[in-house]
């Protein structure tokens, strides 16, 4: 179970400040598939952020009672200018993964090939993607933190992952936060919507979705 | 009953992450800098060898043989390599936070691993080079060992606690004004006269002397020559006072290393 307890965030900005989430409260149990909703900039990212605890609340918590991937995103948790293969050996030694067949397995699944060996920076969006989801897949969590922006790979990376996530993983928790509709629909079974910096549950995907819709 | 063991079981876990996260820290640290060219990661002692080796064979070359009665090689080694630590453990300590920001998106990794990754990295190095000045200025007759091997130790191990001390303070504060990140390199120049590298508290006049040792550093430095020349010198040190500065120091900047991660942006 992970759970959002009263979770405010404020940026400070020149005038002032801004609430971006304005006490957001809610509970995902395990294999449940939570697909959030919202306008570009409606503060899903760093809601995301957040449950990932890559970011920390103005107010409120987190409680995790189950492992929880980093979020998914763009940018963040790989180190440019190294290459991929130090990241992977950096992130196996930090979640004391064993290092062979890790990378075997992150050989098999990102087909970056002999790319693998060059810095990180140098990698197009759809090749960071691979190598994320590749080494979040590998650690096992219970619990996965998707930032639907990330999902930019070619057909047969979006199949790979959907076999993997959707088909051989269907028992793990996900909270994805996206504002395409037809994604959140075939992949989630609850929604959420966040509009004026509150999120509201909604009973049923197509439910979230109609509010979204009329905004 | 059976809490105290588990809890116990439970912290031990944690210290273990820690240990993993900090040995991971280092490694990715040594790669970042060094890349894995040429003698690469060996340059973390490469450096500060060229440093202070340049220094000593300098200053044994241009000044005489014996200053105040302290042999002059010795007297530059044992300033310089404290000196080096300190001010690397400080530089490397600014916006540390910020250049690593990407590796905080797991959770395991704290601000307080990052920091002290980097101290590890500073510390060792610096030993290291150190060890190979004196070595080699002891093979060409430079310098003689130690005289008494405890009082250098502690010496050493207070200018280790002192540099923590520095990097968790100028790590946390740099990140929180610019004023701070801008002056350091300043002020670890204008810091060179209190750091007690080039000078023993013992030629200054009586009444000045108090003040020179209000800076830990220079306690740390009068330890060090003291175990270094023995009877030769007379050095000056208060044991106390230096324990409970430095504590002090170090828990400030714990403080503010677990309140930094609202000064953080991560992208």
């Amino acid at each position: 179970m992970l759970r959002c307890i009263d979770i405010v965030k404020e940026f400070h900005i020149p005038r002032g400040r801004r609430r971006v989430l304005d006490r957001v409260n809610f509970q995902i149990e395990a294999s449940q598939r939570l697909g959030i909703l919202g306008r570009n900039g409606a503060g899903k990212s760093t809601l995301i952020k957040i449950i990932g605890g890559v970011e920390t609340p103005t107010s409120g918590r987190v409680e995790r009672h189950m492992s929880v991937s980093w979020p998914l995103a763009f940018g963040g948790a790989f180190q440019g200018s190294l290459s991929g293969l130090d990241n992977l050996r950096f992130i196996c030694r930090i979640y004391d993964l064993d290092y062979a067949s890790t990378r075997a397995f992150v050989d098999d699944f990102a087909e970056l090939g002999a790319q693998l060996a060059e810095p990180v920076k140098t990698y197009s969006s759809g090749m960071r993607a691979r190598l994320a989801f590749a080494l979040s897949i590998v650690i096992e969590f219970e619990c996965y933190l998707i930032d639907e922006v990330i999902m930019v790979g070619d057909a047969r990376f979006l199949q790979r992952c959907q076999d993997q996530l959707f088909g051989h993983r269907a028992d793990r928790a996900l909270i994805i936060v996206s504002h395409d509709m037809g994604f959140i629909r075939e992949h989630c079974d609850s929604g959420a919507l966040i509009h004026d910096s509150r999120l509201r549950m909604y009973g049923s995907v197509d439910e979230a979705i109609d509010a979204y819709r009329s905004l | 009953m059976t809490g105290l063991p588990a809890a116990l079981r439970s912290l031990l876990g944690l210290f273990r992450v820690q240990e993993r996260v900090i040995g991971a820290l280092v490694l990715r640290e040594l790669h970042t800098r060094y890349g894995r060219e040429n003698i690469g990661f060996l340059w973390v002692i490469g450096e500060p060898i060229l440093f202070c080796a340049g220094v000593a064979v300098l200053w044994t070359a241009i000044r005489p043989a014996h200053e105040h009665g302290v042999p002059m090689t010795a007297f530059v080694i044992t300033g310089y390599v404290p000196l080096t630590m300190w001010r690397h453990c400080m530089f490397r300590a600014v916006k540390a936070f910020e250049s690593n920001g990407s590796l905080l998106f797991h959770r395991q990794v704290t601000p307080l691993d990052i920091i002290l990754a980097r101290v590890v990295l500073e510390v060792a190095g610096s030993l290291m080079a150190g060890i190979i000045v004196t070595l080699c200025a002891m093979a060409v007759n430079f310098m003689e060992p130690p005289k008494d091997y405890g009082l250098l130790y502690l010496g050493l191990g207070f200018q280790i606690l002192f540099c923590l001390a520095s990097a968790l303070l100028v790590a946390a504060l740099s990140e929180m004004s610019d004023l701070v990140e801008k002056s350091v390199q300043v002020f670890a120049y204008l810091a060179i006269p209190f750091s007690g590298a080039f000078t023993m508290a013992d030629w200054l006049p009586a009444k000045y002397r108090w003040f020179l040792l209000w800076s830990p550093s220079v306690n740390n430095l009068e330890m060090i020559r003291g175990g270094q020349f023995g009877h030769s010198v007379r050095p000056h040190f208060n044991i106390p006072y230096d324990l409970s500065a430095t504590a002090l120091m170090i828990l400030l900047g714990l403080f503010l290393t677990l309140g930094i991660r609202r000064h953080i942006v991560i992208q």
